[in-house]
């Protein structure tokens, strides 16, 4: 059984024009010590599915139904109690803005501790102290800064920090979402790896949230894209990165321009994004799409399979399979 | 953590801003209206002993002489006699600032205790009936015209239903009589309450309203979110992570609010018939006793600094990301 | 074409702002207050006995409560309370909005000069700033009032307005400073615009609604000041003002006895400042899209 299975998932936001449906019938499943990533422009729902995982929704929004089974539980139905037992012990989130994401009138290493107190209370101040070297250990900052306050470390360490605090309780899961997206290039490499290698060295499972397709690729073996609240590609690292069959894919990879295939890609325009306010069945894609026809019209998408693990969502099973702008 | 480097820099600060106070009190007293000598020696006085008070503050000399002067005396505590009383006003003033700072620190304290608290509560029930209820309370609170509450309570809680005497500080035939101390703190303390009320009541109300919008933007913060990732009880939360940074703030507006409160306290003193520094300027103006007014505004003055530096000295040592 | 964009802007803006509870009610306290200083031009017209400074009731010579014709009942020498009530409504509007315009005017210039020009002159001027800040208002204008004599309303007024200019002109100071270097500044700047140009052409507009905000603020400070002053027996003798009225009960002994004449001027005040402070916290609102944002979604 699948770690994480997650099923039909549909999340609402309450807004002042009516529903809005950030997350439309997803579904997915990670195996344990596997890397699953989520990319998408945003806005088209992907945090909405970390923050869903780790019941943390905001207050205006509503799971409308599905489920997510996650070690035989169904956390749609946990309670607040329950989640907090869950929360940061089993799934742990690594935040978008680390700059802020630690408390700047603590020192990282009481904020640290205090995830591991927690969740188990009884812990002996030996092997908290044990754990706290391990875990300083694990993502490379020097002992010697652990009672820094946040304000004393670079980005990267703050980062860094992040990671040891989500890793605190050995989850079995990990949410990254837009982990590296406020550093520069080069630590955002290194913290890129650590991610990486840590997650292969505890077997963790990890969901990674990203804007930046080719981030995604890096890190995960899995990459689902996302289009207006739905998945509309899923396949392994190389099938969507090398042979994307997707129209969004396609324009998501081909506006990450490169020198040596620029002139083979059409960079369509995007037009004005979805009305994900109505309930519509038809392809949301379809205004934007560059390869949208006659035919698309008034036809409902549905999942079209390349091979066993590559899948695409479009309402044109012979435009998918024929896999047109070949990359 | 020690920081003698900033305690250093805010004390030079603050000994520059009294400097520029003194100052330009000098040129006041010696730039308005009327002769100087007269406004610094009791006329009524013997010629020998004018002359005497003439000689001590310098009043024949030239203008930079006498300010010179001025300022030694001020160093050697020598601030003139009073009109009115015909004593050092020294002497009088240090009598009444120990009842100034009992009424003052305990309301403020008192107040901003309360008013984080209910603050915090206020921003975490954000929209709901308790939070609306107190919001409007604490800005009813915040506009309340001093004299007219305090007079209100004089009225009500000290004439009509007589819980509290209606002035003064202590009640004489008990001090006279030699009563053990406890009954004369008490005495102190029933005299106490109804200008602590008044204070407490104006003040609690801006503190309200300042905590809850700091812990409204704190609430918002990425550190929040990453606390209930931790799997954190929302008590712990509310209570240790948003209320310690929205806090912050609000001890500055300490500070800044101090001119506000000196203001009312001034007033208070006046109608409870509070044996303050503030009752005593106000009896100095309307008494034309002009060293003594000098005096009490010096004073008033230096407390306001001296409150301002402990504001500050508080926040940095709250504050780990203050460091120089 | 420039001012039908603004009105524009304006009338969004009021929308939101008269749709915030907050705003909506100081709205309507404002307007009474306003029928009533409106009204103190034409009582005394009706019989020369309801003058609010010179008018005695001849009939009556200590002070009485409501009746027929004195609806709010009189003082101790036969003058009708109403009346003076009316009058100090115009009183408090004169002064707190001349001492908040006076007060915006030069925090508004302190700080967009501070701003543009930085270095020692922003450096001097913020720390007179400072100074200003922690002295207490009402401790300074009773030592002035010692060493000058009694004031009339228009000098109060206007040292009102210099203790209170610090506060405005921080914020004006910080805005300027972000406008500073946005392209449009530069590019006039490149295209030879004098300094003084830069400073009302392109950023005293951008500044503005910020200094109208502050007003409203000062506007209760300023309120809450003279009425302090005239309490203790500081104000202009020829004006009626809510503050002196309060000095009459009280220095006559009648705070115990008269509650009629004890509660009206008071609560004046009070819900006077209640409305404007309302009006400046609805105006924060409409002026900062983030708090707007917050509202919205719960």
């Amino acid at each position: 059984m699948s770690l994480l299975s997650v099923e039909n998932l549909s999340i609402g936001y309450q807004t002042k024009k009516g529903m809005l449906k950030a997350v439309d019938h997803i579904r997915f499943d990670l195996e344990e010590g596997d890397s699953l990533g989520f990319v998408g422009e945003s806005g088209c729902g992907k945090t909405t599915i970390g923050m869903a995982l780790m019941g943390l929704l905001p207050e205006n929004a509503e799971i409308l139904e599905g489920r997510i089974r996650f070690q035989g539980r169904d956390l749609v139905l946990l309670t607040e109690p329950q989640w907090r037992q869950v929360r940061g012990a089993k799934v742990a989130m690594i935040f978008q803005s680390a700059m802020n994401a630690l408390n700047p009138v603590f020192p990282v290493d009481e904020q640290i501790k205090e995830a591991i107190v927690t969740h188990q209370p009884d812990i002996s101040d030996a092997d908290l102290s044990e754990r706290m070297k391990q875990l300083f250990d694990l993502v490379d900052i020097p002992l010697a800064r652990m009672k820094n306050y946040p304000h004393e470390y670079s980005g990267g360490m703050k980062q860094r920090a992040v990671i040891a605090m989500a890793l605190a309780c050995d989850p079995a899961l990990i949410i990254a979402d837009e982990p590296t997206t406020a550093l520069d290039v080069i630590v955002q490499d290194q913290i890129l790896r650590e991610i990486k290698m840590v997650q292969q060295k505890t077997r963790t499972g990890l969901i990674f949230i990203s804007h930046d397709i080719a981030v995604v690729a890096s890190v995960c073996e899995r990459i689902c894209v996302m289009y207006a609240g739905q998945i509309v590609e899923t396949g392994t690292r190389k099938e969507v990165f090398k042979s994307p069959r997707h129209p969004y894919t396609q324009t998501l990879l081909g506006s990450y321009l490169s020198l040596d295939n620029l002139k083979d890609i059409k960079v369509p325009d995007m037009k004005e994004s979805p009305d994900q306010l109505t309930d519509t069945n038809e392809c949301r894609f379809s205004g934007a799409c560059p390869s949208c026809d006659r035919k698309c019209a008034g036809r409902s998408p549905e999942w079209i399979e390349i091979s066993p693990t590559h899948q695409a969502f479009c309402c044109n099973p012979g435009l998918i399979r024929r896999g047109h702008g070949k990359n | 953590m020690a920081k003698p480097g900033y305690i250093l820099l805010k004390l030079v600060e603050v000994g520059i801003i009294f400097f520029v106070i003194l100052t330009a009190l000098f040129f006041l007293f010696r730039l308005s209206p009327g002769d100087p000598i007269s406004k610094m020696v009791d006329p009524m006085l013997t010629p020998e002993d004018m002359a005497h008070l003439i000689q001590q503050m310098g009043l024949d000399r030239p203008m930079w002489e006498q300010y010179l002067i001025y300022v030694k005396n001020f160093f050697t505590g020598h601030l003139g006699v009073s009109f009115h009383y015909g004593e050092p006003v020294e002497t009088i003033i240090w009598d009444k600032l120990k009842w100034t700072i009992l009424l003052f620190t305990t309301s403020t304290v008192l107040a901003a205790f309360v008013g984080v608290f209910l603050g915090k509560i206020a921003a975490w029930h954000k929209g709901s009936r308790l939070d609306n209820v107190m919001s409007i309370s604490a800005l009813v609170c915040y506009t309340l015209f001093i004299p007219w509450f305090a007079l209100l309570l004089l009225w009500i809680l000290g004439f009509q239903w007589g819980l509290f005497p209606l002035g003064g500080v202590l009640t004489p035939a008990l001090w006279i009589s030699n009563a053990p101390l406890i009954t004369r703190i008490l005495d102190v303390l029933h005299h106490l309450m109804l200008p602590l009320l008044t204070l407490f009541v104006i003040n609690l109300g801006s503190y309200l309203l300042l905590m809850r919008s700091s812990m409204l933007s704190v609430l918002s913060e990425d550190y929040i979110l990453t606390a209930r990732a931790k799997g954190l009880s929302e008590k712990v939360i509310r209570n240790k992570h948003a209320a310690r940074n929205a806090a912050l703030p609000v001890i500055t507006s300490v500070g800044l609010s101090l001119a506000f409160s000196i203001n009312g306290g001034a007033l208070t003193e006046q109608i409870f018939t509070w044996p303050g520094i503030g009752k005593e300027l106000i009896f100095a103006v309307s008494n034309n006793d002009y060293p003594l007014a000098q005096a009490c505004f010096l004073l008033i003055a230096l407390v306001v600094l001296c409150a301002n530096l402990i504001v500050d000295l508080l926040y940095a040592w709250l504050d780990p990301r203050i460091t120089y | 074409m420039l001012n039908k964009y603004f009105m524009l802007r304006f009338y969004k803006g009021w929308q939101i702002f008269i749709q915030n509870p907050l705003g909506k009610t100081g709205v309507i306290i404002l307007g009474v207050f306003m029928v009533m200083a409106i009204a103190s031009f034409f009582v005394p017209l009706i019989d020369p006995m309801y003058d609010p400074m010179t008018g005695i009731d001849p009939d009556i010579k200590l002070s009485t409560g409501p009746s027929l014709t004195h609806w709010l009942g009189t003082d101790n020498v036969g003058r009708d309370i109403l009346a003076q009530l009316l009058e100090g409504a115009k009183v408090a509007f004169v002064v707190g909005l001349s001492a908040a315009f006076f007060s915006i005017v030069i925090g508004t210039l302190v700080g967009m000069i501070a701003g543009y020009a930085g270095g020692l002159l922003d450096a001097s001027l913020m720390r007179l700033a400072d100074i200003i800040m922690v002295l207490p208002s009402l401790v300074i204008l009773l030592i002035l009032a010692s060493l000058f004599g009694q004031f009339n309303i228009w000098i109060i007024v206007f040292i009102i307005a210099i203790m209170r200019w610090p506060a405005v002109s921080r914020v004006i100071r910080s805005q300027t400073l972000s406008l500073k270097h946005r392209p449009f500044i530069e590019a006039s700047r490149v295209a030879g615009a004098s300094h003084v140009r830069i400073i009302f052409r392109h950023i005293m507009p951008n500044v503005l609604p910020l200094a109208f905000l502050y007003m409203t603020f000062r506007v209760t400070a300023a309120i809450l000041v003279e009425a302090a002053l005239s309490f203790l027996g500081f104000g202009d003798p020829s004006q009626v003002s809510w503050g002196m009225m309060l000095q009459w009960v009280w220095k006559s002994g009648h705070m115990f006895q008269a509650p009629y004449w004890l509660i009206p001027p008071g609560l004046c005040i009070s819900l006077l400042t209640l409305a404007f402070y309302m009006l400046g916290r609805a105006m924060d609102e409409v002026l900062d899209p983030r708090l707007r944002k917050e509202g919205q979604s719960g």
